[in-house]
């Protein structure tokens, strides 16, 4: 039962970060693979605070959001200055850069060592430590968080943002702030990146720089791309399909020697797929 | 005297980038996908050339047949994939990440056939030394900086001295136009993506005889290199090439002054600074 | 009347018999290592490792009649992988005890095991954090400290003062050069500079460089991939200082290759007897490296354990287990061991790479 727990968990978590990589890269347009390096600082954060016990689960979070937001909208500003493909460049620049820090800042991050020993997270004063009570956690904030993905969608802003993924200068014209709801979109996306990082290192009770690296940034790439680009059910489907893959594969005879290399050929392979015959993904719109 | 021993070293890991610069340009500038996939072929050739040299083929033979791959693959890549893509009127997002669903199954099968180790080239003259005014180099340095330039040379006259070049140059700098004059934008583009994959192959052979051969370690000189591409002007083959140099001379040269974990990472940082102000490079070429 | 008696007889020895045997059946322990990736090398040795030693003590029955198997997840060095395997090891399939390998996920299972009461056993891993980091988790060979610490004090007796570090950004070899640090100068001697390569990267060159132009006397090696590309670099720049390392060095490519000629390393006292090796080759047909002797030797630990346990009439967990090596606390074997607390202390040598050949140097006692 608590293998199941740790596996709906840890999908919980990525399906937030699907949710972010969709806001900025399905439906914002903001091509980026550096949302695990945002994932990577939520997670750091909400560590520190809690390690130092400088405050409590709730405030910790609510303070890597707000970091979050801050570092997406500073990172996705090169994007707004400069067009498509420049804007990939500097995205692939940012995560490689992300990672250095990672793994060089010591005193911050623990560097290539890890913070190993995180505490579990306290909710009202009730320390959840279980896996069945993680899972409830996960849970509530991934609720929260499709609940959020799905009124912005409906609300205006949401078309607005549909607007401009279509056509730009059609919307620009019309005198509809298009920088503002670009970074609108982002900051959305940096609280919910940070919210996933914060649940990520509380559940695992250790973080390492391995877990945020250029690899993570295209798997959620790949979890948004087979799941559906720009929907809510997309960024759902996709985490819980692709974190099952390997677990399925183990059940397959695969000599152990070429398992992990046959996963991430298989990742790739989906990708190709997926983009020659159904960009879509399993459940999203037109990417 | 440890200043200039770094300033050679950077200027052979520089004029190896440069080759990768070189080819990367040319490809994008002319089909405007961002071929990530290129930094696959590029660790093919090593393995490739690697295969051929473990079986006790002469070098030439081997450096032939190695190229000759490379340049098979590329097209293959252009025609079969990008080619379909552009059929159904993808979008760049699509086909970035149909290119990384490429990179990562070339890596992956590499990986799988290879084993992930470091694997040594066979070559024993390679790593004789030769002392020329005080600095230490060996015949596989040597060589990657006369290949290098020569590559370079060859490029720069096929592109501006021969017909097909020009004609290649014609369809990148308008495709619409080419279409009507009948210059076959596609067939250029299997020849561009086909010559460009020639050129990294030999990079591609020429690193991993001096450092050895991984197969997941494409992607960075891949980066760096992209950098250096639209640093130095998207569409200039001397920009892309020089500022490449340039970067990999910083690199080394920093050391004298920073901490060595983070040369690769201020390189990053100072790219993004650079997009926020000059995002049009140094050299640019009319477009 | 001597009827009924003997049928009473009959009949209580049938039931002493049946409730008094050991119902034969198969004891099932999980392994956690990264069979694929960057760490992909080491740990399909240690899978050999632990494969060779069951094949061994399976063809003898196993333990008490009770064969021993093994299941095997694959985690590709991932604390994150790893997690998801322990929790599946533990809560699909009841397993008490779980090899592991590599600091970084060890020191994430660390937490789960204490919660979870299984054992972990670690015979490849050496960062000092593991030592604390949960009474459940048993490591089969000492920490790096152990072994730079006498490092540290030999080089200096034997006049080499001023040490630079080269140093790979990784969780092994940043504990590695922090144990430099300390032990280096509490023996008596300087650092006087360090330089850091990233894990997997093979261009030593510029860090090389940078370090000679402060002119060690030795240069203290804390990397755990390509040596023999820095041996390689090392002999190209001309370099003369001294090169001192621990058991990583123990690369047979790194061993081989002229270049790496007068390195000096610590080195975990394991041989396997020519036999044993040959046998092994024959088998898996690969040569008997460390991490294959290492997970060997785990592996008969445990198994001497198990052995006690059932002696005793004790069920299989982890607790029980763990008790059973820290009660025995000596372990002779392929490599003899002595658990005075949860990490082993392994008597180490000092070992000088002369010819293509490891060659000993001299017989080092841990203080």
């Amino acid at each position: 039962m608590d293998f199941l727990f740790s596996y709906i968990a840890l999908a919980e978590v990525y399906v937030l970060l699907g949710l972010s990589t969709n806001l900025l890269v399905g439906i914002a347009g903001i091509f980026s693979v550096s949302q695990a390096a945002v994932f990577g600082v939520g997670a750091y954060i909400v560590a520190q605070l809690l390690m130092t016990e400088t405050m409590g689960f709730v405030p910790a979070m609510l303070v890597a959001s707000l970091v979050c937001i801050a570092l997406n909208v500073l990172v996705t500003l090169p994007s707004l200055r400069v067009s498509g493909d420049y804007f990939v460049v500097t995205s692939f620049g940012i995560q490689l850069l992300a990672t250095a820090v990672f793994i060089n800042w010591t005193q911050g991050t623990g560097g290539a060592n890890g913070l190993p020993g995180i505490p579990p997270p306290d909710l009202f004063g009730v320390m959840l430590e279980t896996n069945a009570q993680l899972v409830m956690l996960t849970t509530v904030s991934v609720g929260l968080g499709c609940l959020a993905f799905w009124l912005i969608m409906r609300a205006p802003f949401g078309r607005l943002l549909r607007a401009i993924r279509e056509d730009e200068l059609a919307v620009a014209a019309v005198g509809k702030g298009v920088l503002q709801a670009k970074v609108s979109a982002a900051a959305l996306a940096g609280a919910f990146a940070g919210s996933a990082g914060g649940l990520y290192a509380t559940f695992l009770s250790f973080i390492d720089p391995v877990s945020f690296d250029l690899d993570a940034s295209i798997l959620l790439l790949t979890m948004v791309v087979v799941g559906g680009a720009r929907t809510l059910a997309g960024s759902i489907i996709g985490p819980f399909l692709l974190l099952a893959l390997p677990q399925v594969l183990t059940f397959i005879d695969i000599p152990t020697t070429i398992a992990a290399s046959a996963r991430q050929l298989i990742y790739g392979v989906l990708l190709i797929v997926f983009m020659l015959f159904r960009p879509q993904g399993l459940a999203g719109e037109k990417l | 005297m440890l200043a200039l021993q770094l300033l050679v070293n950077g200027l052979v890991t520089g004029s190896a980038l440069g080759l990768v610069a070189i080819s990367f340009s040319l490809i994008y500038s002319t089909t405007k996908i961002f071929h990530v996939a290129h930094a696959g072929v590029y660790t093919m050739a090593g393995y490739v050339a690697w295969s051929l040299a473990s079986r006790g083929m002469p070098d030439v033979v081997t450096l032939v047949v190695t190229v000759a791959a490379c340049m098979a693959m590329g097209a293959l890549i252009q025609h079969q994939l990008y080619a379909r893509l552009e059929r159904r009127r993808a979008t760049p997002l699509v086909v970035l990440i149909a290119s990384l669903g490429a990179l990562a199954v070339m890596q992956n099968v590499i990986a799988a056939i290879y084993s992930p180790n470091i694997l040594q080239f066979p070559v024993p003259w390679g790593s004789q030394m030769v002392v020329l005014g005080g600095v230490r180099l060996t015949w596989t340095q040597i060589l990657t900086v006369l290949a290098s330039l020569a590559a370079y040379g060859a490029t720069v006259w096929f592109f501006h001295r021969t017909i097909l070049g020009k004609q290649i140059r014609a369809v990148a700098s308008n495709p619409f136009l080419a279409e009507i004059t009948r210059l076959h934008p596609q067939r250029v583009y299997i020849i561009v993506v086909g010559i460009g994959s020639a050129i990294v192959a030999l990079p591609g052979i020429l690193v991993p005889l001096d450092l050895g051969l991984q197969p997941y370690s494409g992607i960075t000189p891949l980066l760096t290199a992209t950098i250096a591409m639209i640093a130095g002007g998207i569409g200039s083959i001397t920009g892309s090439f020089v500022i490449a140099v340039g970067i990999a001379v910083l690199q080394n040269l920093s050391l004298l002054v920073i901490p060595g974990e983070w040369s690769i990472g201020i390189t990053f940082f100072i790219f993004v600074i650079f997009m926020l102000f000059r995002p049009t490079g140094l050299f640019a070429a009319a477009r | 009347m001597f009827r009924s008696i003997r049928f009473g007889l009959v009949l209580a020895a049938a039931c002493f018999l049946t409730l008094g045997s050991v119902t034969a059946e198969t004891i099932r322990l999980g392994a956690i290592l990264p069979l694929t990736g960057p760490g992909g090398l080491i740990g399909t040795q240690q899978q050999k490792g632990i494969q060779f030693a069951l094949d061994h003590i399976n063809a003898k029955g196993g333990v008490r009649g009770n064969k021993i198997e093994v299941v095997f997840e694959d985690n590709q060095a991932k604390p994150d992988q790893s997690i998801l395997s322990f929790n599946k090891l533990v809560d699909l399939q009841s397993l008490p005890i779980i090899f592991t390998a590599y600091s970084g996920p060890s020191l994430a299972m660390a937490p789960l095991a204490t919660r979870k009461k299984v054992l972990l056993v670690n015979a490849g891993a050496q960062a000092d954090a593991l030592a604390k980091a949960s009474p459940y988790l048993i490591n089969t060979l000492p920490t790096i400290g152990d072994e730079i610490a006498v490092l540290s004090r030999w080089l200096v007796k034997n006049g080499k003062k001023n040490a630079a570090i080269l140093f790979e950004n990784s969780a092994a070899g940043i504990s590695g050069r922090d144990n430099y640090i300390t032990h280096f100068k509490a023996a008596g001697g300087t650092i006087i500079a360090q330089e850091p390569t990233q894990f997997g990267q093979t261009d030593f060159r510029p860090a090389l460089l940078k370090l000679a132009a402060s002119k060690p006397e030795v240069m203290l090696v804390s990397i755990t991939a390509a040596p023999q590309q820095m041996a390689q670099q090392y002999k190209q720049l001309d370099l003369t200082f001294a090169v001192a390392g621990t058991t990583f060095f123990q690369d047979p490519a790194l061993i081989a290759d002229p270049a790496a000629e007068g390195f000096l390393h610590t080195q975990l006292q394991s041989q396997s007897p020519p036999a044993l090796a040959a046998e092994f080759k024959q088998k898996y047909n690969a040569e008997m490296e460390f991490f294959v002797r290492q997970y060997y030797n785990a592996s008969n630990i445990l198994f001497t354990a198990l052995d006690k346990v059932l002696e005793e009439k004790k069920p299989i967990t982890g607790e029980n287990v763990r008790d059973a090596i820290l009660k025995i606390k000596r372990f002779s074997g392929l490599v003899p061991v002595v658990f005075n607390s949860n990490t082993a202390s392994v008597p180490f040598d000092l070992n000088v790479i002369r010819g293509g050949h490891d060659v000993l140097l001299e017989e080092l006692k841990v203080q």
